[in-house]
């Protein structure tokens, strides 16, 4: 290919246009930038100690919460406290946190990326393991809810059109795939460079790594066909994480209930799963900077700017919550008063003003000042943030159901008043473990930053400077 | 303890006394019985009736998971209900009281008694005591005919009785009739009830617009009311009174609450289409991994 083609070809691909920066790649500097970025980087990849027992550690909390779930497949879903009121609870709220946490994928790679801000480019992949993990554990979550998980493929075998249900088990299964993608298709020249530079690590992992390389050579075509396959899936995800958790808050808007009776929960859901997988994101990039010493490549300015991003974020969400609950709330009609009364005054009321004020307006407010963004202080906002962010999926799923309406007459109070029970706690901590397993595999057996992107990215401004 | 006895006493005579005070039943009416024997076949139609008429209240017989009313409508395998005759259960589903309803109108005579036959198979002791026809007291020796005339011009429907024996054919005279109409879960009383004339004639007007099937009929009962006298004799006919429907199920047509098969046409397409598109763009990134390959496989190949 000539230099022509390839000036052509980087006017066109703006989504890693340096990538196309032509000979860069042949230079000397590039090969230094590689050999020390990559040994940075893959000085983690490794089974080492730290991993197995942590790994060990997880396992152990896993097969406890396992148990758990063995009760609940023994006896049913009354050993939960699912009752024929409240019949969604924690599994519930936990589901629609892990789809909402995993669409920051979709924000940080392609929402940020594809509108050129390079910033991006060492956490992209960070964002797209948490996508891949709370995505691949969303759909478990949902076998979890079900009494009959062995009747799970009816859902395809009889699944309807019509139902919000299948929609959703389509596009969760989908946005994960398209999700793994996403993390692996950008990873092929780093498997390609490390998989020479891996000495002493286990056999298998060398060879998965060449493997999964596909031949990967730095061909110029090379190249050129995975900025297409990248752009194609850039803009597909787009979509897909607009479907995931729009489909998700339609579960509850297409159901008839005070609280869940909304026109704006699409919005609303998908503005709210910004704010916590921003969160998500910066705690991911708070561990990988501390524990495995990036500090060179994830730094103050990464902070910074992801720390903008949970501003913008969190007022939009703060926008959308003023809609959710103002307009309901000036009018007060009489099913939505006593839920919305529940919420700003009664039962609720503390956990409510806790999450709104904690989780959102006061964060937004702290982020603001310059002194706040910088990676401890973001790291205690954003584990706020995120537990705050889980408690608003329970404010979200479970206070609307105490009052459907048809009122709930003559049954017994623990069928209407909702209270998980430790079998449930254990199950949806199965879950969280589940997650962190997957984390843990793909940032410790892969590279966690993408070495090519940064090697090309340090090689180039080292001419620019020249 | 001394004062409690006695006061324990007279709480449960005084709960005797009051259930059995509860519902008398007039003596002439305690000994009636059915006209035909219970079988599997009564029994049977016994249960879909129960099923459609009972059960929300009394629950399933044996079981004691009646609705929990005051005053508790009870279970009907109970011994409480058992110890009653067959007339005095038949008297008391007829007349209804209180929250029970009366089910005079809704259920005729002979699924009256196809449900006690359900009820009674619940008692083991029970042995059926089966009744004659009930022949009419004012026309003794004689069989009483029905006959039923739909004038379609001015919507009514005339009813004969005449009392034919052997000897002599006379026309059955004031005596009072009830024309119903068959519904889904009952019968429809058309019309007051009506005497007959001295020529053992009656007409009732048909309501307009009463609902018929696909043809506009319906099927028409004329009975006595007062059956001690005249007999249970009765017509049955179906007749084109009523107006065609054309009710289409709510199944039958394309609908969200349909099954998939039956999904509107646009959400399979939207469903489908954007499952085909999604899929599409994932397999087109598929090949383009397969094309990386073949470019680094060739190029490999070409350095050695």
């Amino acid at each position: 290919m000539n230099s022509g083609s390839r000036a052509k070809l980087n006017t066109k691909n703006n989504i890693i246009p340096d990538l196309m920066a032509g000979t860069i790649f042949k230079s000397e500097r590039y090969r230094q930038k590689v050999e020390s970025v990559s040994a940075d980087i893959l000085r983690n990849v490794s089974l080492n100690r730290g991993f197995l027992l942590w790994m060990g550690f997880l396992t152990a909390v896993l097969l406890a919460c396992l148990y758990a779930y063995t009760i609940q497949l023994r006896e049913g879903l009354g050993v939960t406290g699912l009752r024929d009121i409240t019949s969604w609870g924690v599994y519930i709220a936990n589901f629609v946190f892990f789809v909402a946490t995993s669409l920051v994928g979709m924000l940080i790679s392609c929402v940020l990326g594809l509108s050129g801000a390079k910033w991006v480019k060492p956490i992209a992949r960070i964002a797209e393991i948490i996508a891949v993990a709370f995505a691949a554990v969303a759909g478990l979550v949902i076998i979890s809810d079900m009494g009959r998980p062995d009747r799970l493929p009816y859902v395809f075998l009889f699944g309807r059109f019509q139902s919000p249900i299948l929609w959703d088990v389509t596009v969760v299964t989908t946005y994960f795939f398209v999700s793994l993608l996403l993390w692996f298709l950008p990873m092929i020249p780093d498997l390609a460079i490390a998989k020479d530079r891996l000495p002493g690590r286990p056999a298998f992992l060398v060879r998965a790594y060449e493997i999964l390389s596909v031949k990967w050579v730095d061909h110029e075509k090379q190249f050129e066909i995975l900025h297409k396959a990248m752009r194609i899936l850039l803009i597909l995800i787009i979509p897909l994480a607009f479907a995931i958790h729009t489909v998700t808050s339609w579960l509850f808007a297409v159901t008839p209930r005070p609280g869940w009776d909304s026109t704006i929960f699409g919005p609303y859901f998908i503005s709210g799963a910004f704010v916590s997988g921003t969160a998500a994101v910066v705690i991911a990039m708070y561990f990988f900077r501390v524990s495995y010493k990036l500090e060179k490549y994830i730094t103050d300015f990464h902070f910074d700017r992801i720390g903008r991003v949970l501003i913008l974020v969190s007022v939009l969400y703060f926008y959308f919550n003023l809609n959710e609950f103002l307009v309901p709330g000036y009018k007060l009609k009489t099913s939505d008063a006593i839920h919305l009364r529940e919420l700003f005054a009664g039962h609720h009321a503390f956990l409510f003003w806790g999450v709104q004020l904690l989780g959102l307006v006061i964060p937004a407010i702290l982020l603001l000042f310059r002194k706040i963004r910088k990676p401890l202080p973001m790291l205690v906002i954003s584990v706020v943030v995120l537990a705050a962010a889980w408690l608003k999926r329970y404010i979200i799923v479970v206070p609307p159901q105490a009052h459907p309406y048809l009122p709930a007459q003559n049954y017994p109070v623990e069928w209407i008043v909702y209270k998980p029970t430790l079998i449930e706690i254990a199950v949806s901590v199965a879950a969280i473990v589940l997650v962190l397993m997957i984390i843990t595999i793909l940032s410790k057996l892969f590279p966690v930053l993408p070495i090519q992107e940064i090697a090309e990215e340090e090689a180039l401004a080292k001419n620019e400077s020249v | 303890m001394r004062k409690l006895i006695p006061a324990l006493t007279a709480i449960l005579l005084l709960g005797t006394r009051l259930s059995a005070q509860d519902w008398t039943v007039p003596d002439d009416r305690k000994g009636r019985l059915s006209t035909f024997a219970f079988d599997d076949e009564t029994r049977k139609t016994g249960q879909k009736l129960y099923t459609a008429n009972c059960k929300s209240c009394h629950g399933i017989p044996g079981e004691d998971n009646w609705l929990r009313l005051v005053p508790p409508p009870g279970d009907p395998a109970s011994e409480k209900f058992q110890k009653n005759s067959d007339g005095e259960m038949f008297y008391k589903v007829v007349t209804g009281r209180g929250q029970m309803p009366s089910f005079r109108t809704v259920l005729s005579a002979n699924e009256i008694w196809a449900l006690i036959s359900y009820l009674r198979s619940y008692n083991q002791g029970y042995v059926q005591q089966v009744m004659q026809l009930i022949t009419s007291s004012a026309y003794p020796d004689a069989e009483i005919r029905i006959a039923l005339a739909w004038n379609s011009a001015d919507s009514t429907v005339d009813i004969s009785a005449t009392a034919v024996s052997e000897k002599s054919s006379v026309a059955v005279t004031d005596a009072e009739m009830q024309l119903m109409v068959q519904r889904r879960f009952g019968h429809l009383a058309v019309d007051e009830p009506r005497n007959t004339d001295s020529r053992g004639f009656v007409r009732f007007r048909m309501p307009a617009g009463l609902p018929g099937d696909t043809a506009g009929n319906v099927l028409v009962m004329a009975r006595f009311t007062d059956e001690e006298t005249f007999g249970s004799a009765g017509k049955d006919t179906i007749l084109r009174a009523g107006m065609p429907s054309f009710n289409e199920s709510l199944v039958a047509p394309r609908a969200m609450w349909n099954t998939a098969r039956k999904a509107p046409v646009w959400i399979i397409l939207t469903y489908l289409g954007g499952v085909l598109i999604a899929w599409g763009f994932i397999m087109l990134v598929l090949l383009k991994l397969r094309d990386i390959f073949i470019i680094g496989e060739n190029s490999t190949l070409n350095n050695k």
